[in-house]
């Protein structure tokens, strides 16, 4: 059986064991595994900003640390929630440096947690004219944006 | 694309949130403990583990408590109920 099942069968006894009856897709990224919960009962995972869905990220990445190993990811999301989010957070990522090139001041996004930092590195680094770097030493970092001399 | 489907349903124990997740991260299972009561109408859920597990279940900054606790608040709230859990050691 593949670590990708183990962990979708995981996901669905957690989720099954919280009382919740969501069915799962998994879609393969070149950037990760996605393993996205469906159904109504996913409501209550996205409230306040998705607290719940990232308590299941985190429980899994936890969970599965050893056999994912440091060049597997995986994504739990619920209806959409974190791509939606992550397309913004790319839009806003360009946005911002956007406005660093035009002003030729640094420009700052955040706090970030690791996750949403990496999604901003990635749409920075599609940029030949602009950089980007973390500041800070806590969970939540603030993402600093500038324009390349 | 693969699908599978959870088996959630309304009247879901949930202690059984606790046991699903608590036993997958430590290296005893067997040794884990859930115990409940009712509190001025909050569950209050004791959990133990063998000691040498506990340090996986609090988690670095103690984030892995604060997700097992975040998982059982939702599931209480999905439920119309409300739960608390004490990590005994």
């Amino acid at each position: 059986m593949s670590l990708t099942t183990d962990i979708t069968e995981f996901v669905l006894l957690v989720v099954g064991a919280m009382g919740l009856s969501l069915t799962a897709k998994i879609e393969e990224t070149p950037e990760a595994t996605r393993i996205d919960v469906e159904g109504e009962d996913g409501g209550v995972l996205v409230r306040r900003g998705g607290e719940g869905l990232q308590a299941l990220q985190h429980i899994v990445a936890t969970t599965f640390r050893k056999q994912l190993g440091d060049d597997n990811r995986v994504v739990i999301d619920c209806n959409g929630f974190r791509k939606d989010k992550d397309i913004e957070l790319r839009q806003m990522a360009h946005f911002v440096a956007e406005k660093a090139r035009a002003s030729g001041v640094p420009q700052e996004m955040g706090p970030l947690n690791p996750y949403e930092r990496r999604i901003v590195h990635l749409a920075i680094a599609e940029d030949p004219t602009v950089t980007s770097e973390s500041i800070g030493d806590a969970f939540m970092k603030t993402v600093i944006i500038s324009s390349k001399k | 694309m693969a699908e599978l489907q959870s088996e959630g349903e309304g009247g879901h124990p949930l202690r059984a949130v606790i046991e699903v997740v608590v036993r997958a991260l430590v290296d005893h299972p067997d040794d884990v403990r859930v115990t409940e009561s009712e509190r001025r109408g909050v569950r209050v859920f004791e959990l133990r583990t063998a000691p040498g597990d506990m340090g996986k279940i609090i988690g670095r900054q103690g984030r892995t408590a604060a997700a097992l606790r975040t998982l059982l608040a939702v599931a209480a709230e999905h439920q119309g109920r409300r739960a608390q859990l004490d990590i005994k050691d």
